[in-house]
């Protein structure tokens, strides 16, 4: 039998369940990861460049702003998420079993126009002449006109708002179902004691999603630095006022595929990769993310 | 006490729900106004289904029916990458689950660090593989990056790893059911709501992926509706007008662009509604606890 | 089991074969001969939206010839559209279209270079008892290196575009100089605040106030490119329209954008004056504004006090290429000509644009005379002004566009003077030159 042979070394699954996935894994996961890491470290000929690559791109005068705007941005869809996605989460895990799976439905559906789709919707949001929130763009973003809008000012801030109106029913939803997880028992208990609803909120829901949010930020931090659609289609619509090069992530495709200088883009992703990896550690370390998988 | 503090949560959900949804019912209403009626008309309010059937002929027209193209290329792509996702991840993550074969954490861990290693820097040397394989021009360079969904593998090994005991497999085994014969007939039953979860968003993020076609595909026709959006969106006079003036005959004006992106969030929307039991309940208890 | 294990996977196969058709079908004319006269067969051209109604009338008119026709940005307001796609068809080896039309005017500077080496000379493919018709200016932009690479659609010389009826209306005549352009700014915010005589806020403003006034941002010395923003006459030309964006008559807004037509245009009808180029005519006014037929005309583009000779900016004037990879080069070649020196429907169909082929711009500018659009015969300023462009700001390969609306337009709508961002866009655009491989002066 087929399964004898796959046993694994104390019973169970052998290693032959991976064997469809490995390829995968590999072709498009470990080697790119590897050539970019080789790409950054060599130049067009193939030879060693040593950091050459580095100190090129960090020199070219558009790195710089690129990257001021991409942490500017991430700090703050960061903190929207970790609040915004927490606070939603236990609001939503009330009694109300109804109410509440229709909230996360509303909340969840933008997530559906991820992409350019959730673009072209908010540049028509943020145009005052036909946005229905035009109320708020005027006084509270004190924008006339669509240029107004999308003000360089403004612009990390925007597509926070974005991202987060697009990510952030997903993340409710898997923080909803941590909570889930949670035993009935535990919450009675906390009742009977005498808990309200906010003291069990934060002192027992929240203190159990801390494995969660942790995933919810190492993820969306590396995903936030490689913003890439909002302000390319940003700069498509609006005519090029805002660059082409916004975020670091577009300055690494106009490295690669405008000038053909695979070993800057390179470069620069690796740089992103190892913001991201910091970022993940810190985070792993400081949450105790892995503790419990083993 | 308690109703106010109900009635204070209720708000709240409320007005963020406002923010969630009236972007989206602007969206629906807006093709049934004209160019025009969407500036002088209330954002909200409903135009004529007339305008609607006008926006359509407008958007089918664009390029010989491109945009039809760009809706069967993201099936495709999205279809064809995802099936290869369940067949490739739900074994996978069973195996990373209960196996105890060496490397078996090697590989957990490579999956996580590529889960976070942005997706953008693994392109460019995607592309450049793809190109060795001579791949670039066909399906298969947007297809086959696609299939490789570390989320996926790790949703399924997260799920198989707290959802489902090791006593219910070892009860299978002591009945004399090999490891296949296990996975078959004991764990893939089981795996209903993973696999609608690793369905629905393994299906939503290559609908919805922009950058690796965007760099890979050069032949406009071959675009997914993401990358074919923002093709429409420079390619039109209205965000975009040409330096030389003119271009009225292209007739892509607000109302089309709604109606484009309103289509294209159509089969995600339908994905979803199919998924919606496992989603709702969440993606670990629920039904487990049975 | 097995077929369990393998459905899924002969689905993908079965998908992914269908789906995997061949991206480009070499042209099946005669191969490559540029003194063939056959023309037939297949070609692929790029155009942008302006231009499209001219491959479609090409294609009808030429049934033996089958176009696939792609509308794509025309590289428009700086846009890297093209060198990114050239750069992938290079990189696989298949894939270029047989024409592109670009709206940038410097494009085909990079395209005849490496590593893009796209364009095609046109020596070969156009006779030359039709390329010595074309202007020497325009000629000369699309000679990179002594060779010519392109032919230029149309001539996009700046005029100053003037509202008849308003001007009489209000009693104003018509300046002649930018001084007398800004004291009647200057009177208008006064008299009639809210209407305008000028727009400052396009991704090519400075190509309309800093090119006509002779401002070296963009000067070729050799392969040194001279920026000196500084410059006398960079600096007089900021400091007069300084006061007029502050008082609105000069906002700094896009002629294109829906806004701008809200405020100003059709129903508004507040444009009294714009320094704007030739293809604005009925492309702008009539079809993107809604301008109201009799109103406009044009005027000679304005002079700096008494200064001679009268220099004016240019605004695009989209050059043809054709590509060095194309298989099908004769009808390529035979689909420039005619769309460049034959192509001219009239009515509302016509070209937008001043034709840059002489013989076709004489047919062009006798309708335009007897246009019943505009109030007065505006064929004398766009002719005059033909000869006028400025020949001091040269085409590079970097697109300047993006830095002008990120360095000046954004800040311009923040409210700052465009005096004090001269300096900016000097650095701004060096440091753009230099990453395309220029050595800068500033003397």
């Amino acid at each position: 039998m087929r399964a004898t042979r796959n046993r694994g070394t104390r019973g169970g699954p052998g290693p032959l369940f991976l064997a469809p996935y490995l390829p995968f894994l590999l072709v498009f996961g470990v080697l790119p990861m590897i050539y970019a890491v080789g790409l950054a470290f060599t130049d067009g000929a193939g030879g060693w460049a040593g950091f050459r690559n580095f100190t090129r791109t960090t020199g070219d005068y558009r790195f710089l702003p690129a990257f001021r705007h991409i942490l500017l941005y991430t700090s703050v869809w960061l903190g929207l998420l970790v609040v915004l996605v927490v606070g939603l989460a236990l609001l939503l895990h009330g009694r109300a079993n109804r109410v509440s799976a229709t909230f996360r439905f509303l909340f969840y559906i933008p997530g559906a126009l991820a992409g350019a789709s959730s673009v072209l919707v908010w540049l028509f949001m943020l145009d005052p002449s036909v946005s229905p929130g035009s109320f708020l763009l005027r006084h509270v973003l004190g924008s006339e006109l669509f240029v107004q809008s999308i003000a360089p000012g403004k612009l990390p801030f925007i597509f926070a708002m974005i991202a987060f109106w697009t990510g952030a029913g997903g993340w409710i939803v898997v923080m909803y179902g941590a909570l889930n997880t949670i035993p009935q028992d535990l919450e009675e208990a906390a009742r009977i004691d005498g808990a309200g609803p906010v003291t069990i909120a934060l002192r027992l829901k929240l203190p159990l999603l801390r494995k969660w949010i942790a995933y919810m930020a190492i993820l969306s931090f590396a995903t936030g630095t490689q913003l890439f659609v909002e302000p390319q289609l940003v700069n498509q619509a609006s005519l090029g006022l805002v660059p082409d090069t916004w975020s670091s992530n577009q300055l690494a495709y106009q490295m690669a595929f405008r000038y053909g200088d695979f070993n800057a883009a390179a470069a620069i992703s690796v740089d992103l990769l190892a913001i991201g990896l910091v970022a993940a550690v810190v985070i792993v370390t400081r949450t105790g993310l892995f503790r419990a998988d083993d | 006490m308690r109703l106010a503090a109900r009635g204070v949560r209720f708000a709240i959900l409320a007005v963020v729900a406002v923010f969630f949804v009236v972007p989206l019912l602007w969206l629906v209403l807006a093709p049934t106004k004209s160019d025009a009626g969407l500036v002088t008309s209330h954002p909200l309010a409903f135009g004529s289904l007339h305008q609607v059937v006008l926006a359509w002929q407008h958007l089918d027209a664009f390029s010989d029916h491109l945009y039809r193209a760009w809706i069967g290329n993201s099936l495709l792509y999205a279809v064809s990458a995802t099936a290869i996702v369940l067949a490739t991840a739900v074994p996978a993550g069973y195996g990373l689950a209960f196996g105890r074969f060496p490397g078996r954490r090697a590989v957990l861990s490579l999956t996580l660090v590529v889960m976070i290693m942005p997706a953008a820097a693994l392109v460019l040397p995607i592309f450049l593989e793809l190109d060795a394989l001579h791949l670039i021009g066909s399906s298969l360079s947007v297809i086959l990056p696609f299939a490789f969904y570390p989320f996926g593998v790790y949703l399924a090994y997260i799920y198989y790893a707290t959802a489902l005991p090791s006593g219910v497999l070892d009860a299978a085994r002591l009945d004399g059911c090999g490891e296949w014969s296990t996975f078959r007939h004991v764990a893939l039953p089981l795996a209903k709501p993973v696999v609608a979860l690793v369905l629905f968003f393994s299906f939503v993020a290559d609908w919805n992926n922009f950058f690796l076609p965007y760099a890979v595909l050069a032949d406009s026709k071959q675009y997914p509706i993401q990358v074919g959006l923002s093709d429409l969106l420079s390619s039109t006079p209205s965000f975009n007008p040409a330096v030389g003036g003119g271009g009225q005959q292209v007739n892509i004006f607000r109302p089309e662009l709604a109606l484009a992106t309103l289509l294209a969030v159509i089969p995600v929307a339908i994905v979803f509604m199919l998924s919606q039991r496992a989603l709702v309940r969440g993606l670990v208890g629920g039904g487990v606890k049975e | 089991m097995i077929q369990r294990r393998l459905w899924p996977v002969l689905v993908v196969v079965a998908l992914a074969v269908a789906g995997c058709s061949t991206s480009s079908r070499g042209g099946s004319g005669p191969a490559g001969s540029p003194t063939s006269r056959t023309v037939g067969g297949d070609i692929t051209i790029w155009v942008d939206s302006v231009r499209l109604p001219a491959a479609q009338a090409y294609a009808k008119a030429h049934p033996n010839v089958h176009a696939n026709i792609v509308t794509f940005d025309g590289d428009g307001n700086g846009a890297t559209t093209l060198q990114t796609k050239i750069q992938l068809w290079n990189r696989t080896g298949k894939g270029w279209p047989d024409v592109i039309f670009s709206e940038q005017v410097n494009d085909p500077v990079w395209m005849a270079q490496k590593p893009f080496d796209f364009a095609a000379p046109v020596k070969d493919l156009i006779p030359a008892e039709l390329l010595s018709q074309w202007p020497a200016p325009s000629t000369a932009q699309c000679t990179i290196n002594g060779t010519q690479y392109c032919v230029q659609d149309n001539l996009a010389q700046v005029v100053l575009w003037v509202n008849k009826k308003l001007m009489d209306q209000f009693g104003y005549t018509v300046p002649t100089t930018w001084q007398q352009w800004a004291a009647l700014g200057d009177k208008v915010a006064r008299e009639h605040p809210g209407y305008i005589v000028g727009n400052i806020g396009d991704s090519f403003s400075h190509w309309i106030y800093l090119w006509g006034n002779q401002c070296p941002l963009q000067q070729l010395r050799g392969s040194t490119l001279l920026i000196n923003p500084a410059d006398a006459h960079c600096t007089r030309a900021a400091s007069m329209l300084d006061p007029l964006v502050q008082n609105g008559t000069v906002p700094p807004l896009s002629v294109f954008t829906p806004d701008f037509a809200k405020k100003y245009g059709g129903a508004e009808d507040k444009i009294l004056l714009m320094p704007g180029p030739a293809w604005y005519a009925q492309a702008l006014f009539d079809q993107t504004l809604h301008i109201p037929a009799k109103q406009i005309t044009a005027a000679a583009p304005l002079q700096w006090e008494s200064e001679t000779p009268v220099t004016t900016g240019q605004v695009g004037g989209g050059p043809w290429i054709i590509s060095r990879h194309s298989t099908n080069l004769a009808t390529a070649a035979d689909f420039v000509i005619w769309a460049t020196t034959v192509y001219n429907p009239t009515g509302s169909e016509s070209r937008p644009g001043y034709p840059a082929y002489a013989p076709l711009a004489t047919t062009w500018l006798k309708a335009q005379a007897t246009n019943p659009y505009f109030a007065a015969d505006p064929t004398p300023a766009l002719q005059g002004a033909a000869s006028q462009i400025w020949s001091g700001w040269n085409l590079v390969t970097f697109p300047d566009q993006p830095v002008w609306s990120n360095t000046v337009v954004t800040q311009l709508v923040a409210g700052k003077s465009l005096s004090s961002l001269l300096g900016p866009l000097g650095n701004a655009l060096a440091q753009a030159a230099q990453a395309a491989g220029y050595a800068v002066t500033q003397q």
